[in-house]
């Protein structure tokens, strides 16, 4: 088990410095640069170059990866002139915020979709499995930011009941004193991965009904209820400690689409506002900061499954 | 209980008990639907038949015959869309069809048993063992959790399972398959049931684990004084386990009668029919190279509307009668659906079953002997030399560091002489195949040589190594999956041409249709994808392919054992005319030992990657001198019940060793009867003509086998 633990981490390493060098290069190969973006049109070529010096920007890219990397193992992301604040600030500041919008919309997806998908799955080619599918394609089929429009005119304005706009909050303890604010953006994410996550606990479900151990545990008399939850549920959701895992970057990225459109101060909008303006130094942070978290949500979901299931555990402690 | 005389007994003492005792089972009528995408399925047709508290009652019959059907109708367990439509199924008086869905539940859970067929996938794979044993308990008899563990672990003991009390904490695939089937038993008779229901039990296992099984089954239910239904397509595992038998032909039972009566005595045409394809059969009433009665066609489609005796279109006997009318049940203890049925044999002393041959059958062709086995001079086309093949078995990862060797075939020699068949047997595990993809070039070997038609092919590469595989073919047990099912019959049929560029479209075409003719398919076949065809069609199409580049070798890794028995003969009958035409070798590799027995000049007895025994066929399955051969041997359901095999065989106990750390010396040793302590060293391959490699031969080389071998030196 520990063996398979450094074997994990030395490959995730390995994925993590690959993903700092890809995004270190696509980010200073583009064309404009980050001298001009941040000095702006009027700056003069004296000054842009006198800039690239002094950021050392005009040194060869191997070197200033180096330097990257030597500031990255400090915990030094860079500095933002634009935001005027660090990398590091600009992220813990939102980080916070955006994991509660996404933890409460994906305890929202799985407390939902769960059931939805057992449903499917027990009642599968009759009618609620058709009006649950139908209904998911529908949210799958629907951009999200149609899908929030759409929420914010029926629920703000043609009914309104809950604030269109996201809680503006600077802290989590703000943000979280205003639910109401956080109910439009949390569904309207949650939606789409209510018919993601349904969809596939269906699948899962209908592969574990017809396994043979499912005839077997019938062959005992049980209940059709005892059958589903103690037997075939279990089995059914292994393979959605994988989706989870998966979804952890999530956590830290944010929803571009539903952050700004709600206007919630997260990951996403900084992400996106970074993009439009050209500030390098926080679309690597947040790219590298998302790359960690991919990597060690695959490592924890791989861990998760071995945990659960005695056929993984098994071959863990053996190998 | 395999003497031939105790299901007579048994038989008059059920008939005693008809009279008063009420049947614990009843069928009448059944009729089963089942409803699919392309239309309904009638499984079942007007079903009858009873079961006797305390009695053996074998349903037996090929697939698609509705055995299975059967026995899901009864628990209630049919598949999505099935549906029992009409009849009665009468359990302890009450018809289980008018009870309320949560009281058949409670008899499905306590008053009857069932086991299924694949020990590996009937156990929930995340849930421990004892759990699942005692969940019956749980849910039925309410009893607390401390309690139910107890007597999960009572019952796993009574199975038969060692340290049960450790057992109840592992999974499912800590254990062997056969463990598993003792898990699946221990857990239907957890509550005491009243009748096990038995479907297929040991088709999924080796045949000396079949064994163990069938016995304790056997043993259980007169502990437990319960009914068994045994459902098989085996005539073998009925006849030495049933004390009655229903056999079963498209949706109906077409003859029922005891055990012993119907075995000596079949009337429906069908039975007989079915008894005269088994490879024992022929070998009995001719000797090795008789020809198999082989049933001609496939059972018909019960999803259209039939009229007549179902068996008529593949029957010797038919009349236009038999089209028309609707055969029924005839009365009497033995009961059959047919208006020409096989006289009766007198009742007289038990003598051993004599099929009646029948004059349109073409009489047995004088078998050629193959030019081979005794002819000294021909140089062998396949020569295997020391084989030895190691895996690695290794953890997983960047840093995994081997784990050891996993010895699948250790120093194994052998020669296939040209125009001769060489069987390989074992159980499962055993090597077998990895000779036979060897023996073809699939994987390299880690040592020895294997020289084919004089050239030693682990040492050729690229074209040469190309241009050997036009020599050896292999022929597939699934040949399903062994084709493209993207690709027309045509374009697999023209394949090995293309690849070793064999002559131009036109002759290729001509080469397919010559083939075709040979395997005796249709040219109609060429334009159809391989998931239109049957088992039976599918195995010609394989064959057909295998002889695309004119190969003076195949390699047959299970060739019929995916096949019921009237369409195996088929396929048999075909390999062996082939044969004969074309001068083809064989390495016939197979754990059913009669169907190697009917089809070898040779065989090799392969136990844990070493081969322990090899002779002419005949020797070897009838003078056995390796002991794990005789158990071998003596494990083999037969219709002719053997009382002395029963008696004084070998029989094996125990699982078989890890291959990973297999034992040292003699790798039987750990399992044989006979063992001691010289057995640690390794006992050489020793004799003549019949050779083996055990410390204590059952028996020495016979004289005529040794004499013809010195003479020949």
């Amino acid at each position: 088990m520990v063996r398979y633990l450094i074997t994990r981490l030395g490959q995730a390493l390995v994925v993590v410095v690959l993903v700092t060098v890809i995004a270190f290069l696509i980010l200073h190969l583009l064309p404009g640069g980050a001298a001009r973006a941040t000095l702006g049109k009027e700056a003069t070529l004296e000054q842009l170059a006198a800039f690239n010096h002094e950021m050392g920007y005009d040194r060869p890219w191997i070197q200033q990866y180096l330097m990257y990397v030597q500031r990255l193992l400090h915990g030094d992301l860079g500095y933002s002139y634009q935001l005027n604040q660090s990398v590091v600030e600009a992220i813990t500041q939102r980080l916070p915020k955006t994991m509660v919008l996404s933890l409460l919309s994906t305890l929202l997806a799985i407390v939902l979709a769960i059931p939805l998908g057992v449903i499917q799955a027990v009642r599968r080619n009759r009618w609620p499995d058709y009006a649950i599918t139908s209904l998911s394609l529908l949210a799958y089929a629907t951009p999200i930011f149609f899908m929030g429009l759409m929420m914010i005119i029926l629920f703000s304005q043609v009914w309104p009941v809950l604030p269109p706009e996201a809680p503006q909050g600077f802290t989590v303890g703000e943000v979280l004193a205003d639910p109401a604010g956080l109910v439009l953006p949390t569904v309207t994410l949650a939606i789409v991965t209510i018919a993601v996550y349904s969809r596939y606990v269906r699948s899962t479900m209908v592969d574990n009904l017809n396994e043979n151990y499912v005839r077997t545990a019938r062959s005992k008399g049980l209940s059709e209820r005892r059958v589903v939850l103690r037997h075939t549920l279990r089995n059914g959701l292994f393979p959605v400690i994988t989706l989870l895992g998966m979804y952890l970057p999530a956590l830290f990225s944010g929803a571009l689409v539903v952050e700004s459109l709600f206007n919630f101060p997260g990951m996403g909008q900084l992400f996106w506002q970074a993009a439009l303006k050209r500030d390098f130094p926080i679309l690597l942070g947040v790219t590298v900061i998302i790359s960690i978290a991919t990597v060690v949500g695959a490592l924890v979901a791989d861990l998760l499954y071995a945990a659960v299931d005695p056929r993984v555990r098994l071959r863990g402690r053996a190998s | 209980m395999s003497e031939s005389t105790e299901p007579i007994v048994r038989n008059s003492s059920a008939d005693r008990d008809r009279a008063g005792v009420q049947p614990l089972l009843e069928l009448r009528d059944l009729d089963t639907d089942i409803a699919l995408r392309r239309g309904t399925v009638h499984a079942l047709d007007g079903v009858s038949f009873e079961v006797m508290p305390g009695e053996t009652l074998g349903v037996v019959g090929e697939s698609g015959s509705g055995k299975t059907m059967t026995a899901l109708s009864i628990m209630g367990l049919l598949p999505q869309g099935g549906q029992v439509t009409g009849g009665q199924i009468l359990f302890e008086g009450r018809d289980l069809r008018s009870l309320a869905a949560d009281e058949v539940r409670r008899i499905r859970g306590v008053r009857m048993g069932m086991v299924f067929q694949d020990p590996l996938t009937s156990l929930n794979p995340t849930m421990r063992i004892g759990v699942q044993v005692a969940e019956p308990l749980r849910v039925h008899e309410k009893v607390g959790k401390a309690e139910a563990r107890e007597r999960a672990i009572e019952i796993l003991r009574r199975v038969g399972m060692p340290r049960p009390d450790r057992i109840v904490d592992n999974y499912p695939h800590e254990l062997s398959g056969g463990m598993r089937q003792r898990v699946a038993i221990a857990m239907a008779l957890v509550c005491s049931p009243r009748l096990l229901i038995a479907d297929e039990p040991t088709t999924a296992l080796d045949v000396t684990t079949q064994r163990q099984i069938l016995e304790l089954i056997d043993d259980l239910r007169e502990e437990f004084g319960m009914a068994v239904i045994l459902v098989t397509h085996d005539l073998g595992v009925i006849a030495g386990r049933a004390d009655r038998v229903a056999v079963m032909y498209a949706g109906r039972v077409v003859e029922t009668a005891a055990t012993g009566e119907l075995f000596r005595s079949p009337r429906h045409r069908y039975t007989e029919a079915l008894m005269e394809a088994l490879p024992e059969s022929a070998i009995r009433e001719a000797g090795e190279h008789a020809r198999l009665y082989s049933i001609p066609g496939l059972p018909p489609d019960l999803s259209r509307p039939l009229t007549g005796c179902r068996f008529a279109p593949r029957c010797r006997h038919v009349t236009d009668e038999c089209r028309t009318t609707e055969v029924t049940l005839s009365p009497g203890t033995h009961q059959h659906a047919c208006l020409h049925p096989v006289p009766a044999a007198s009742a007289g002393p038990v003598t051993l079953p004599a099929p009646a041959r029948i004059e349109a059958e073409p009489a047995p062709e004088p078998a050629a002997p193959p030019t081979g086995p005794d002819g000294p001079a021909a140089t062998p086309v396949l020569s295997v030399r020391s084989l030895v093949k190691d895996y690695a078995a290794h953890g997983r990862g960047l840093l995994r560091r081997d784990a050891g060797q996993v010895s699948a075939v250790a120093d194994v020699s052998f020669e296939v002489a040209p125009g001769e068949t060489f069987g390989l047997v074992g159980e499962s595990g055993c090597g077998k195949s990895t000779v036979g993809r060897l023996a073809v070039g699939l994987e390299r070997p880690t040592a020895g040589q294997i020289v084919l038609d004089g050239t030693d092919i682990a040492g050729l590469t690229g074209r040469e190594r190309r241009r050997m595989h036009r020599r050896v073919q292999l022929m597939f047990q699934d040949s399903y999956a062994a084709m493209n099912p993207r690709m027309r019959v045509d374009a697999i049929l023209a394949e090995p041409l293309e690849i070793q560029k064999v002559g131009d479209g036109a002759a290729r075409r001509a080469r397919i249709a010559s083939l075709l003719d040979q395997v005796g398919l249709s040219r109609r076949v060429l334009e159809r994808y391989p998931h239109e065809f049957s088992g039976g069609q599918l195995q010609r199409i394989g064959l057909a392919r295998s002889l695309a580049l004119q190969p003076r070798l195949i390699v047959g890794d299970e060739p019929v054992s995916a096949l019921d028995v009237s369409i195996q003969a088929q396929v048999l009958n075909l390999m062996k005319d082939l044969q004969r035409e074309l001068g083809l070798a064989y390495v016939f590799i197979s754990h059913d030992l009669s169907v190697v027995d009917y089809m070898a000049d040779r065989i090799g007895v392969m136990y844990l990657g070493k081969l322990v025994e090899i002779g002419p066929a005949r020797e070897v399955v009838r003078a056995a001198r390796h002991p794990y051969t005789q158990a071998l041997i003596d494990a083999v359901p037969s219709i002719t019940p053997n009382p002395a095999a029963a008696r004084d065989g070998i029989t094996i106990r125990g699982e078989l060793p890890s291959a990973m750390n297999p034992p040292t010396g003699c790798r039987f040793r750990t399992r044989c009867p006979l063992a001691q302590e010289i057995c640690e060293t390794e006992p050489p391959l020793a004799g003549d003509r019949h050779q083996v490699a055990c410390h204590f031969p059952l028996r020495p080389e016979s004289s005529a086998a040794s004499a013809e071998a010195g003479a020949a030196a």
